[in-house]
């Protein structure tokens, strides 16, 4: 062989071989920086970033391996938020999908991919679907946006960050629970749709991986046994009974009080309170509370101030707001009963006081001393019974009771209008059902985000556009033709 | 100072240039010569490392221009064809970049700027653009830029071609300068050229070296030393016997009879003999009776050697 | 290094001195303004993240028109000799003529500041991301402007260079739109690794993210080697 061939094909051998490595070491190179990651958030309040409590749940899925997707799908267009409400769920998705391994995401055009939305029955403008194998969480559009400020300040907030942490969290639920309502004495209807009937709420505690069934502790089976709570429950709802508990009835209540079981009471004014409340240590008073510094307009429904514990926390931290219908007073007794810890979640401001009658002003009930009782007054409030203190085997966990004074709390016209009446009530049965880790989650995952406004009037507007369109170009225009001008002719 | 060992350069299938070997020795300038398309330009480009030879070896200023390029870069200075010029750029500018990337020390580069380009007859000329400039001036562009650093070798690509001849006379005065202290290599096809300012030439036609020697010595080689042309007329003699006359002369080696046309009954005669035999022709002439038109010294060309060289290898 | 500035100062003065960079320079901020005013007038946001993800698909087919004469210019001006006969290592030459046209680039971004001033003036801007906006252009110039010097270096015809270049860097452009359409998760996840949004658009929303950096970075280095290889060949082939 001649030494050029020689040289070349030794050269060009090596060049070509070299050339592969140090690509392939490049791409190498790539795959490691995308495994590890360091990651700055400049944006304002990092509000890219999302929160530990959506992290973690990201993290769980990983480890779970199988694939999440979730279809996103587009608002209607032309609405005034359209662009900022499409934008920041995408936004938060491709977050969601940089985090994690197995979240596959995709933004659907609602108008346009009609098979898509068909095939996933989704018949709405913004909803969120995410599946994991058969299951399933939706997310609508309320619940990724509110509007918050009055008048012109009016605007639009993104929290969808909490609403998505809340889905993947449902998907984790290892299975569905069972909520069981109590039946016979007149209780609220969790099958109505009406305005007193509980169907809202249901699709919710649904949504949350509840199912709600009905329970009757008043009839024997078959063999003559007397009733008890099905091991099953999650927690058992007394849904403002219309008439007294029977004694048997109290009795499997608080044999399942004793093996660590939580009950939801709702009671109201006027209708018979059970009588074990009593042993739990909380009074129904008589009489309504009121509070009309703080009420819904135009009707005397309270607004009650939310105390801290970990059913109402993320409702405080979002501002949401409690509506109550003539709710009844509680009263703790003072000492709590020894075994007992006690934590009020609702009550009146001090404005507030319990009505027991006398005179109206103007159709209004006005507080009268010596008739009324002066506030603040506790209106719901969650008991914690520890095990081998009276009410609870030593071997079970505490057991979790909520007592709230107002069953119409729960119903759908409440729901409906009261922002946290819905998510105070899911969080409560969360509470009970002693599934703690998902009031984390229902908390406020991930900061607000809202549009950061320009509002230009006609003049301002022409102004940027002179600048944008004319100036800038214009300056670049000139600067050229004074350098070939002052090069001419050399 | 420079040593081509046997440089061949194929382009694919064509062979440029084949087997070229050459030496230059210090303060030498040599002549580089050969029809257009003969494989100049390959020859000097890969003297200068900007193009490896597909075969042999070439050392510039004791390195290997294909191991150590970089050391011949630093001590070559480099005219090509065109002269490599930034059309936007001024000559001050561009000649300062140059100084730059020609790694003339920060302190010196203004002075050598200044020196070079009144040394190429561009002072004054710092602010001209080089887009603007004509063929001449951008040729003594392209010279400045190969001296700025000093070169212990140049290589100059045709450095005259498209000037008129005051700038050539210029331009050649220059080089001439130059090789005091360095040694030069000139492409050129201008014989003349060569003539004027080589002591050596390298003839190359068909990439190959044809001849390579002296320039005498090359003018020997085709026209064996000088002749010397007569013109005569005999009423008496015919050319034959005038030819065998001129040949008794003493020291006269050969006479070629030239058939020059005409009815005037001129003959015209090369003469060669190593002294000038004219007065002895004189004095034949006289005692014959001839008429003597002229006579005239006469020394090879280069163009013949050239012709001759270039011709052999056909 | 003395060399590579050289080379820098003039790069810079042939694009300074060249109606080009000025052409350049008015198209460059008259697409941006349009895209800035489009941007506020549209969606009445004080944001820029419609101008500048506008601006950088412009920039892709506009940056290798500004990088296109650097080696095919070069090599048929004859002036490719002259740098290749002096003694400037190629890295010096390949990093000279990069950071010119970034620098070009820059200046360039720099003639769009007047948009977040703008916006300052009559409204509330995140600085945080406008400034991680800018510094992902900033990386995608970079890229780009590689890419173009690899392009330029393949021919001598500065014409196409500039299309190759263009050629060279629609498929990281277009893979990001592919990606949502093919059906194999690997496959998409790839594409989508491949494609230049996916590691620009966390700028523009004031994210700075290592993986993102790198890919910019190792993407300009791997073009810049490339370009290295490609006029490097010269001497053996």
């Amino acid at each position: 062989m001649k030494q050029s061939t020689r040289r070349r094909l030794a050269y060009g051998s090596n060049a070509t071989l070299v050339t592969v490595m140090v690509l392939g070491a490049l791409v190498l190179l790539y795959v490691l920086a995308d495994l590890y990651r360091v990651r700055w958030d400049l944006s304002e309040g990092a509000s890219n970033t999302l929160a530990p409590e959506t992290l973690e749940k990201l993290r769980l899925l990983d480890a779970d391996g199988e694939k999440v997707t979730i279809t996103a799908f587009t608002h209607q267009a032309g609405k005034e938020d359209t662009f900022f409400k499409d934008r920041a769920v995408r936004d938060l998705l491709r977050e969601v999908g940089e985090n994690s391994r197995v979240v596959e995401w995709r933004q659907v055009d609602f108008d346009r991919e009609r098979l898509t939305a068909e095939k996933l029955g989704v018949r709405e403008y913004g909803r969120i679907v995410i599946q994991r194998g058969s299951d399933r969480v939706d997310i609508r559009d309320r619940e990724q946006f509110r509007r918050v400020g009055k008048g012109q300040d009016r605007r639009t907030e993104f929290v969808g960050e909490a609403a998505l942490a809340r889905g993947l969290a449902q998907l984790m639920t290892p299975s569905r629970r069972v909520l069981y309502v109590l039946t016979g004495h007149g209780e609220l209807d969790p099958e109505e749709h009406g305005p007193n009937g509980l169907s809202e709420l249901v699709a919710d505690l649904d949504r949350e991986r509840y199912d709600v069934e009905t329970l009757d502790l008043l009839r024997t089976d078959r063999e003559g046994e007397l009733p008890t709570v099905p091991e099953d429950a999650a927690a058992v709802f007394v849904a403002r009974p219309k008439a007294a508990l029977s004694p048997n009835e109290e009795d499997a209540l608080l044999a399942w009080i004793g093996r660590g079981g939580g009950v939801l009471f709702a009671v109201d004014a006027g209708v018979p309170a059970p009588a074990l409340l009593d042993r739990l240590g909380v009074t129904v008073a008589d009489g309504v509370a009121l509070q009309p510094e703080m009420q819904v307009p135009y009707t005397d429904r309270p607004i009650p101030v939310l105390l801290p514990h970990p059913i109402t926390n993320d409702l405080r931290e979002d501002k949401l707001a409690v509506i109550l219908a003539h709710p009844a007073p509680l009263v703790l007794a003072d000492p709590v009963p020894t075994g007992l810890r006690a934590t009020t979640l609702l009550r009146t401001t001090r404005g507030g006081w319990i009505e027991l009658g006398g005179r109206l002003e103007g159709g209004m009930a006005v507080y009268e001393p010596g008739i009324d009782v002066q506030g603040p007054v506790d209106l719901a409030v969650a008991i914690e019974a520890l095990p081998g203190r009276g009410l609870v085997r030593a071997t079970k966990p505490a057991a979790r009771i909520v007592v709230v004074g107002d069953g119409d709390a729960f119903t759908n016209a409440l729901v409906a209008d009261g922002p946290g009446n819905a998510r105070f009530a899911v969080n409560a049965v969360h509470w009970l059902a002693r599934e703690d880790r998902r009031l984390g989650v229902l908390g406020s995952v991930g900061r607000a985000t809202e549009v950061r406004r320009l509002a230009l009037t006609r003049p301002e507007l022409g102004m940027v556009r002179a600048i944008s369109l004319g100036l800038m170009p214009l300056v670049v225009v000139l600067v050229g033709a004074g350098v070939w001008l002052a090069r001419r002719g050399r | 100072m420079i040593s081509a060992q046997g440089i061949t350069k194929r382009f694919g299938g064509f062979t440029a240039v084949d087997r070229v070997s050459f030496e230059v020795g210090r303060g030498e300038i040599l002549g580089f010569i050969g029809p257009n398309g003969a494989g100049k330009t390959t020859t000097m480009r890969v003297l200068t490392g900007f193009l490896p030879a597909t075969e042999g070896r070439a050392v510039v200023a004791g390195h290997d221009v294909f191991e150590d390029p970089m050391a011949v870069r630093r001590r070559v200075g480099y005219l090509p064809e065109t002269p490599p010029l930034y059309p936007e750029l001024s000559i001050g500018a561009y000649l300062r970049f140059i100084a730059e990337i020609r790694e003339v020390p920060r302190g010196e580069r203004t002075r050598r700027v200044g020196e070079v380009m009144e040394q190429v007859g561009l002072d004054g000329w710092e602010d001209r653009i080089l887009g603007s400039l004509s063929k001449g001036y951008r040729q003594r562009v392209g010279l400045a830029q190969a001296v700025i650093h000093d070169p212990e070798v140049l290589i100059l690509d045709e450095p005259t071609s498209g000037l008129d001849p005051a700038q050539v006379v210029g331009i050649r005065d220059y080089v001439r300068r130059l090789a005091t202290r360095r040694t030069v290599i000139l492409s050129t096809h201008i014989l003349p050229e060569v003539e004027a300012i080589c002591g050596r030439a390298v003839i190359i036609a068909g990439g190959r070296v044809v001849a390579d020697d002296t320039i005498d010595g090359l003018k020997d080689a085709v026209g064996q030393g000088i002749r010397y042309r007569v013109e005569l007329r005999a009423p008496a003699s015919d050319g034959p016997t005038l030819a065998r006359r001129l040949a008794g002369l003493p020291g006269v080696e050969r006479v070629v009879p030239l058939d020059e046309p005409g009815d005037d009954g001129f003959e015209v005669f090369d003469i060669r003999a190593p002294a000038d035999p004219r007065t002895a022709v004189a004095r034949l002439a006289t005692a014959e009776g001839w008429e003597i038109r002229a006579m005239e010294r006469h020394a090879a060309t280069l163009e013949e050697a050239f012709l001759a060289a270039v011709g052999r290898e056909r | 290094m003395s060399q590579a500035w050289a080379i820098f100062k003039k790069e810079m003065r042939v694009y300074f001195v060249s109606p080009l960079a000025y052409v350049f320079l008015g198209v460059f901020l008259f697409l941006a303004g349009l895209f800035f005013y489009m941007g506020i007038s549209m969606t009445g946001e004080a944001s820029l993240r419609v101008m500048l993800g506008n601006l950088s698909v412009s920039l892709m087919f506009m940056l290798p028109l500004l990088t296109m004469r650097h080696f095919a210019e070069e090599r048929r001006s004859g002036t490719f000799e002259l740098m290749m006969t002096a003694p400037v290592p190629l890295w010096a030459l390949l990093a000279g003529k990069w950071a010119a046209s970034l620098a070009l680039c820059l200046v360039l971004l720099a003639g769009t500041g007047i948009f977040p001033l703008v916006l300052a003036y009559y409204g509330d801007p995140d600085w945080g991301v406008i400034a991680t906006s800018y510094l992902g252009l900033v990386l995608t110039c970079a890229a780009f402007v590689s890419a173009g010097l690899f392009s330029s270096s393949l021919t001598d015809e500065p014409v196409a260079a500039g299309l190759i270049g263009v050629i060279l860097l629609l498929p990281f452009w277009l893979a990001g739109n592919a990606a949502d359409m093919v059906d194999s998760p690997t496959l998409r996840e790839g594409m989508r690794h491949l494609a230049l949004l996916t590691h620009v658009e966390p700028f523009t929303r004031g994210v700075i993210d290592s993986a993102h950096v790198a890919w910019f970075v190792l993407f300009s280095f791997a073009f810049l080697f490339l370009t290295w290889r490609s006029v490097e060949s010269r001497r053996w082939r």
